[in-house]
């Protein structure tokens, strides 16, 4: 067994046990309880499982838990501020972007991660950037419309 | 879906990395941004009992000029806008691959390198048990063209065709050292979806070499898919040259998605060079690569339609390179 695996998990310090062929979906999931990331496909097609590794969008059920070692691994339970929901959160629940809810998570990681890096993006900046996530229920024009509210500071 | 358990080895340099892979019993498979290779594993396609993860490597990452790492990210390539601008039609193929968020793993080596597909292939584990395996995977016949010998696999990288109308080289480390081919010489022409490349045991792939002719060269690439977003290619038709006031300066065709390797299509552009292009030469041309082309039944769409597409993307890619005075080629 290899030494147990050391990573930065929303700001937090864990040390846990981690075969190598461990995937950080599993990781999250099954060993630390962090369920708000979901399994979808479980191969990269639906984009529910994203979270930010550095900062950066990742399908963590096409990633080794160890590619994560010594890195900053940030989940849906760690995108919202001490109390409340972040911007994007929030334009979810006011645009009725959320049916099942299920792809949410995913998408709100992805759509946070975009106005991050892109405060003002067009519509088809946004379309671009969340096809890589799959919902079932919506048929997208209201996701599309709660990232357009959010980049707008939720005024629109 | 879990892991079959393997160990992983994370070296830091390529001598290390090639050092490493001559020692390993019972196989391995290289490592590097595992979005193909971790789904393949997830159902159980040819798993190997170490994986070596290229993660580490510093010398394989990121782009000086016209060289780019071979673990360089899809993601970061397409970012790099003074990349897009030099290479606009290698920034087209690259946005095309998969999805935004495969894109910030997926690394520009391990889609030169994508493993071939096959829809008797890319099954589950009960699936594939259940009809008895193909040769590509713990089987001994294919089911696509039903014989012993040969797999047919398609070869489905977006990358390798933009970057072969480029004339790009890629530099291998192996056992051996180190050398530098041109991309193409890296595939197997003989058109063997399991064999694919004609890498070594223990070679990688360091970088990709463009050289400085391609370098602002107008270019594109086109692709062929169902959904807008995630699929591989049924066909991928990459085009660069230089076409003024109607006279063929260079051109170069190369498509992926069809066959078992990527190819290009020299024969057939090469006579029109130093020519005058008019609309019954681009479509000459265009048939003359229908013709050429041999798609199998083995991915969504069907062979003929595949082959009838690309002698659109022909026409679109020439009359997108220089307009043709008095036509429309599209």
């Amino acid at each position: 067994m290899s030494a147990p695996l050391k990573v930065r998990i929303n700001g937090q310090p864990i040390e846990s046990p981690c075969p190598d062929e461990r995937i950080l979906l599993d990781l999250l999931r099954e060993d630390l309880n962090l369920t708000g990331t979901k399994r979808g496909c479980d191969l990269g097609t639906c984009g529910c499982c994203t979270v930010w590794i550095d900062g950066r969008p990742t399908l963590s059920c096409l990633t080794l838990a160890r590619s994560a070692e010594g890195r900053e691994v940030t989940t849906i339970e760690g995108i919202s501020p001490g109390t409340g929901m972040n911007d994007v959160q929030r334009a979810f629940v006011e645009k009725g972007a959320t049916q099942c809810g299920f792809c949410t998570p995913g998408f709100v990681m992805t759509a946070t991660a975009l106005l991050r890096d892109r405060p003002h993006p067009s519509r088809e900046e946004i379309v671009r950037a969340i096809s890589g996530n799959l919902c079932r229920c919506t048929g997208y024009t209201k996701i599309i419309e709660a990232v357009e509210s959010a980049a707008s500071g939720g005024t629109s | 879906m879990h892991l079959h358990p393997f160990e992983l080895h994370r070296p830091t340099t390529v001598e290390e990395t090639v050092r490493l892979a001559r020692g390993l019993p019972g196989g391995f498979d290289w490592l590097a941004g595992g979005t193909d290779l971790l789904p393949n594993y997830k159902m159980h396609l040819n798993v190997r009992p170490h994986l070596i993860a290229l993660g580490g490597v510093d010398e394989l990452r990121g782009r000086s000029g016209g060289r780019v790492g071979a673990m360089t990210r899809l993601g970061d390539l397409e970012r790099d806008s003074e990349f897009g601008a030099s290479y606009p039609g290698l920034a087209e193929a690259i946005g095309e691959v998969a999805t935004p968020l495969v894109r910030e793993s997926a690394t520009i080596g391990g889609n030169l390198l994508v493993e071939t597909r096959c829809f008797f292939f890319n099954q589950s584990l009960p699936w594939r048990e259940s009809l008895g395996y193909c040769l590509k995977a713990d089987g001994d016949r294919c089911h696509v063209v039903p014989q012993k010998v040969k797999c047919y696999a398609t070869f489905s990288g977006d990358v390798a065709p933009a970057l072969a109308v480029l004339d790009a080289r890629v530099e291998v480390a192996g056992p051996d050292g180190r050398r530098s081919v041109p991309l193409l010489a890296l595939y197997d022409a003989a058109g063997d979806g399991i064999r694919r490349t004609h890498l070594g045991p223990g070679e990688l792939l360091v970088a990709i070499d463009l050289p400085d002719s391609a370098r602002g060269m107008p270019a594109n690439y086109q692709k062929l898919r169902v959904r807008p977003a995630f699929d591989f290619p049924e066909l991928g038709l990459a085009a660069a040259g230089r076409i003024v006031d109607g006279r063929v300066e260079s051109l170069a065709l190369a498509a992926g998605g069809l066959e078992t390797y990527p190819r290009r299509f020299d024969e057939l552009t090469g006579p029109l060079l130093g020519e005058r292009l008019s609309e019954e030469r681009i479509r000459a041309l265009a048939e003359s690569v229908r013709l050429a082309v041999r798609p199998v039944h083995n991915t969504f769409l069907a062979p003929d339609y595949r082959r009838r597409m690309v002698a659109v993307f022909v026409r679109r890619a020439v009359a997108r390179l220089g307009s043709v005075p008095g036509g429309t080629a599209g």
